[in-house]
């Protein structure tokens, strides 16, 4: 991708900078397929070294350094002290010992459901048919905080999915609890717009903050259900400093996979 | 009929009239009659892949992907699978992604799912248009931690495991195998979905290093390898390397699968190629791309890409010929051992050109590392 070191700050790198702060140090985190790896490799090549990264595949804590291309490839266990299995590394999120889960989404609704199953009306004959559960299902049934990533538009934020793959609120209130599901569920909900969390009440969908530029009337535009908005003024989000970026750009994705947009 | 109680929303919602079809994968009494019957002789198992995939692999069997999308997976076998031609074939894996190689040439009829595609190579577009010619059925649906709960749960000697995975989510209507049932310990309502064991008809798993018997050694995620090797009822080991049986029980630190469950020794070097092998050699990352970005597109693309890589070749060697020769493997040793910082990766490149689309005009000037 050249050199993008010239180049202002683009909506995907303020997305990745967000989630990594959402990652403390020491914290042990379990890691999805793209934007997510994004963020677990930031925070621990800044302000969380220390961070234990677990992966679907079984592997777990490897040394430090460049982006896994798969959750399970060289990046995630390269001379890690212990390498498992699927079933085990999923074990150890409802034993509990992982602090946060972070999942990308194809659709998102109001209450936090993630659909990465399918597009369309017809599960037997979709629009288009998506990768499925993966991981996701599992992550968002046992981890204690769930932090949602993915690009807002009305088409992905929808009033309801198109298939549950993860149920996140359910259908709103303690129906989460009542389907028997574990944890807090989606704590947070990461876009190129804003950052949302869920009205304790109801569980839908609130803003939280927004990114510099957008207004809440621009967020609720790229969004296709009525998004709640909080008391008082909104928060802007804080932007990743001009550090920060060039270890985007230069240490964590220097490819530009998931951080670069064509044209800009 | 009758054996069997499946999920009867999911059976319903599948449209699946005949649920006989579905019993195999959870029919214990079946696989431990199977496994009590196979042979214990401490013999000499090798053979060639031909001979593996002709004896082992039958038409309508249950067969799975091994590794995980593209490490340290069989897909030389797949490919071997294709060439013999043969016939619907039920895939139960997780992930699923090498599944849609064996849909179009009429291989793999049915699906059992938990994740399609590879990843941020991306959607796997050819199998939405399959399904919707009605050429690939779904049977089940899973996420990945309830499938290996499935085959862990085998691999345990259990009927079954209670979950917390499923509940409240849509999969619960798609998948005949789980129920969402009282968790019998607790006083309070507590939802479990329960996983039965599944039992595939045959694997192929590609390991490291193997003695003439099966008992087979690798290293890197297991996944859902060790498990499925005591679940399924045939087991085909492919190898990098057949190693002396000291050399195993020497070095037995990192052997993960017993010879009692291995049917077939296959001395396949460069057997996951194109995709990963720990310690040995790199993803061909191009061919990924070409497979996602030009052959998923549409049927035609899918046929030539077939075409050139799987009934084009006669076997991995061949393949490799393709991908660039021995220059391909000593870049792609090279690649993997800096990834895995097992070699001094400072002047390791791991900058490459992206395939972007379209069939090159001479394929034979593409570069694969």
């Amino acid at each position: 991708m050249g050199n993008r070191s010239d180049k202002p700050m683009n909506p995907l790198e303020l997305l990745a900078y967000v989630l990594a702060k959402e990652i403390k140090d020491h914290e042990v985190v379990y890691i999805g397929t793209g934007l997510p790896m994004v963020a677990g490799i930031l925070a621990r090549k800044t302000h969380a070294p220390n961070i234990v990264l677990v992966y679907e595949s079984g592997a777990q804590d490897p040394m430090e350094g460049g982006m896994p291309w798969s959750v399970g490839g060289p990046a995630t266990w390269r001379k890690s002290p212990l390498i498992l299995e699927m079933s085990y590394s999923f074990g150890q999120i409802y034993n509990g010992y992982v602090d946060k889960a972070f999942l990308g989404f194809a659709q998102i609704d109001m209450y936090g459901n993630v659909n990465t199953h399918m597009i369309g009306k017809d599960f037997l004959k979709p629009d288009h048919r998506l990768t499925g559960s993966g991981g996701n299902n599992d992550l968002s049934s046992l981890s204690e905080v769930m932090i949602l990533v993915g690009l807002q538009s009305p088409q992905k934020f929808v009033p309801r999915v198109d298939f549950i793959t993860s149920p996140g609120f359910v259908d709103g209130g303690d129906s989460r609890q009542k389907a028997g599901l574990l944890g807090k569920g989606p704590v947070t909900v990461v876009t190129q717009a804003a950052v949302f969390d869920f009205e304790p009440e109801t569980k839908r969908m609130r803003v939280k903050s927004l990114h510099p530029g957008v207004s809440f009337d621009l967020c609720q535009l790229a969004c296709g259900f009525e998004l709640v908005k909080p008391a008082g003024d909104i928060p802007v989000t804080e932007v990743p400093s001009k550090e920060i970026l060039e270890i985007i750009r230069n240490d964590v994705d220097p490819r530009g996979v998931f951080t670069s947009i064509p044209g800009m | 009929m009758g054996k069997f109680s499946f999920n009867e929303e999911a059976v319903k919602n599948l449209k699946i009239t005949d649920t006989s079809v579905l019993e195999r994968l959870i029919d214990f009494e079946h696989a431990r009659k199977w496994h009590l019957s196979k042979d214990r002789s401490r013999k000499d198992k090798r053979m060639s892949l031909k001979e593996a995939v002709a004896e082992y692999v039958h038409d309508n069997d249950i067969m799975t992907d091994g590794g995980f999308c593209y490490v340290r997976t069989s897909i030389q076998s797949y490919f071997e699978v294709i060439r013999q031609q043969k016939k619907n074939l039920q895939f139960c894996s997780s992930p699923n992604t090498n599944h849609t190689y064996m849909i179009n040439a009429g291989c793999a009829r049915y699906s059992h799912n938990s994740y399609l595609g590879a990843e941020m190579r991306g959607i796997d577009r050819n199998y939405t248009r399959q399904l919707k010619a009605g050429k690939v059925t779904i049977l089940s649906e899973w996420s990945h931690g309830t499938m290996a709960q499935g085959f862990k749960a085998a691999q345990l000697g259990l009927p079954g495991v209670f979950s917390k995975q499923l509940l409240g989510s849509d999969m619960i209507k798609y998948n005949p195998y789980v129920k969402v049932m009282q968790n019998p310990m607790r006083s309070d309502p507590d939802p479990v979905a329960y996983i039965p064991a599944i039992y595939p008809d045959v694997s192929i798993i590609h390991v490291h290093a193997s003695d003439k018997k099966g008992n087979a050694r690798f290293f890197g995620p297991a996944i859902n390898d060790i498990a499925m090797a005591g679940a399924t009822r045939k087991l085909i080991i492919t190898a990098e390397e057949i190693v002396p049986e000291s050399d195993i029980r020497n070095n037995n630190k990192g052997v993960s699968i017993p010879a009692m469950y291995v049917d077939a020794v296959v001395e396949l070097p460069y057997g996951a190629v194109p995709g990963q092998m720990p310690g040995c050699y790199y993803w061909a990352r191009q061919w990924w791309e070409m497979a996602f970005r030009f052959g998923m597109k549409s049927d035609e693309n899918f046929k030539k890409f077939l075409e050139y890589w799987v009934f084009g070749v006669k076997d991995q060697y061949e393949f490799i010929e393709k991908l660039g020769g021995s220059k391909w493997i000593a870049e792609s040793r090279r690649l993997t051992k800096a990834e895995e910082y097992d070699n001094e990766d400072a002047g390791v490149d791991f900058n490459y050109d992206e395939f972007q689309g379209d069939w090159p005009e001479d394929i034979t000037t593409m570069k694969f590392y």
